[in-house]
């Protein structure tokens, strides 16, 4: 009893003492230290006590630090590369992703609140920074993941699928999904998942469906040949390489005996 | 046709060097998606979106940009000669081939790639006239026009001070460099190229208040173990998993 007593006290105490920090925080404008460093360091397992972010637990940690509230400018870094990441441990990228995960809830809530409030939301690019770096730590994490199935079984451990054609004929790349019966028992998915094609009307769609994609090629192609020719009859001293290596689907020879590529103009 | 859309709606590389935004952003703040479908199996995703855009020397991510490619708006497809290396950078020394100012040297300050076009500071300028409001008299202002890298600029020569076409060659060390044609001596790559709105030079850059230290992120935690992600957290945070999964089949 007289040791949860204690316990008890010491607790306590404890948040005496945090709220006493927190004021401090609060009310000093000296101490520069940054008190919502979200994207600041992962910090590592010896030092994982030390929490550079408040703990405040409140709907507030929804929004940015009151100092940069009506900024017309809120600078941040780039986003963290590939590269960086495969540095980094399992309980780091852990943590890093939670943090990135904060920070871009934040960012949303303010963006919505400067819309409400009409105002000028800082630095928009600063959501696809964060994006783009969650979107590279999931990549790493399905990397790793990835090297231990293939290493430990021969196969990914990902979601298998494969590419089948459905009843209209078109390729699509079908997901498998988890079952807790085998296949030739569900009736019921057969019923569903009708794969495979064929018959008079299926043909005549795929006809014309290929047609259509072969006009869009071929308008695209005659589209570029112009597109060449009216290069050339603008400018006659183009280099022909950079053509070349722009258009590669058109023959630049062909192109300039035509009479589309020639201008009225007597060339310089 | 995907191709030619999207080389159509590409911005250039050292357009977009000095605002220092990701290409994520960029794409988010140029695009005019008048359709999408719902994302429901009944439907395909497709999208109705506006695919040429008119570029001016207004950047894609600004409200002048959306203004000059308002819905509904169309301008005529403008031609822009190929050019196989982009050969100017900002604070290139350039002499100006045309315009009230031939002749001219003067300091590359903006580049869109787009239209092939430079800004060289202080020349080819017109006067522009800027109304404040009824009740003040308006301003004049000298605005820089943009100019084509293809004929109406010229590199110029350190050696010589004169405009000179360039080429790339490699060097003894395989550096690719510029060189001047008439007297081959190189034209190094200016520092002020690497410049951003963030930083002068890359390493030069004062870290902010949310950015993680370089320390940070240059330290090395990782430790090889034949672990997936997910059992090397468990472990981390003492999840034992004792339940033993249903047998389930895959297809």
């Amino acid at each position: 009893m007289a040791a949860f007593m204690k316990a008890v006290q010491t607790r306590t105490s404890m948040n005496g003492i945090t709220k006493l920090f927190t004021n401090l925080s609060l009310t000093s404008s000296v101490i520069e230290s940054p008190k919502r460093a979200f994207l600041r360091s992962t910090p590592t397992l010896h030092c994982a006590f030390i929490h550079l972010t408040s703990e405040r637990r409140d709907l507030m940690e929804f929004f940015d630090d009151p100092k940069n509230w009506g900024k017309n400018e809120v600078r941040v870094g780039r986003s963290w590369k590939k590269d960086e990441l495969r540095l980094k441990s399992n309980s780091d990228l852990h943590k890093l992703w939670f943090v990135l995960l904060k920070e871009r809830n934040m960012l949303m809530t303010m963006e919505e609140a400067c819309n409400n409030a009409n105002e000028i939301f800082p630095n928009p690019e600063r959501l696809n920074k964060v994006q783009d770096s969650m979107s590279n730590l999931e990549s790493i994490v399905r990397e790793r993941n990835r090297a231990y199935h293939l290493l430990e079984t021969g196969q990914t451990g990902e979601r298998p699928g494969k590419l089948v054609y459905n009843c209209l004929g078109l390729r699509f790349y079908y997901q498998m999904r988890q079952y807790s019966i085998p296949k030739f028992v569900n009736t019921k998915w057969y019923k569903t998942h009708l794969f495979g094609f064929g018959g008079y009307a299926t043909r005549k769609f795929l006809r014309l469906y290929r047609e259509q994609l072969w006009n869009k090629k071929r308008k695209a192609r005659t589209r570029n040949k112009n597109r060449v020719a009216m290069l050339m009859r603008k400018f006659p001293n183009m280099d022909l390489e950079a053509v070349k290596e722009q258009f590669p689907d058109v023959d630049i020879e062909k192109t300039k005996a035509s009479k589309r590529a020639k201008s009225h103009t007597v060339p310089v | 046709m995907r191709l030619t859309s999207s080389l159509l709606r590409r911005v250039g590389e050292w357009s977009k060097k000095y605002a220092n935004l990701p290409d994520s952003y960029i794409e988010r703040a140029m695009a005019q998606v008048y359709w999408k479908t719902p994302k429901k199996p009944n439907y395909l995703p497709r999208t109705i979106e506006r695919k040429r855009f008119r570029f001016s020397i207004h950047r894609p991510w600004t409200s002048q940009f959306h203004r000059d490619n308002a819905p509904g708006k169309s301008h005529k497809f403008v031609h822009v000669e190929p050019i196989k290396d982009w050969n100017f950078f900002r604070g290139d020394r350039v002499e100006v081939l045309v315009g009230k100012d031939k002749g001219k040297q003067g300091i590359v300050k903006d580049i869109y790639q787009e239209r092939n076009w430079i800004i060289v500071e202080g020349l080819n300028t017109k006067l522009e006239c800027q109304k404040i409001g009824k009740k003040y008299p308006s301003i004049y202002m000298q605005q820089e026009q943009p100019l084509l890298v293809t004929s109406q600029v010229q590199l110029v020569d350190p050696s010589d001070m004169q405009a000179t076409p360039v080429e790339w060659r490699f060097t003894e060390d395989g550096h690719r460099v510029r060189v001047s044609v008439r007297s081959g001596r190189i034209i190094p790559i200016p520092v002020s190229s690497q410049e951003t709105i963030d930083y002068k030079l890359p390493q030069l850059y004062l870290e902010q208040a949310k950015d993680t230290t370089k320390a940070d992120m240059e330290k090395i935690t990782f430790e090889p173990a034949l672990k997936t992600f997910e059992m090397d957290i468990m472990e981390k945070m003492d999840i034992k998993e004792d339940r033993v999964p249903k047998k389930f089949y895959w297809y």
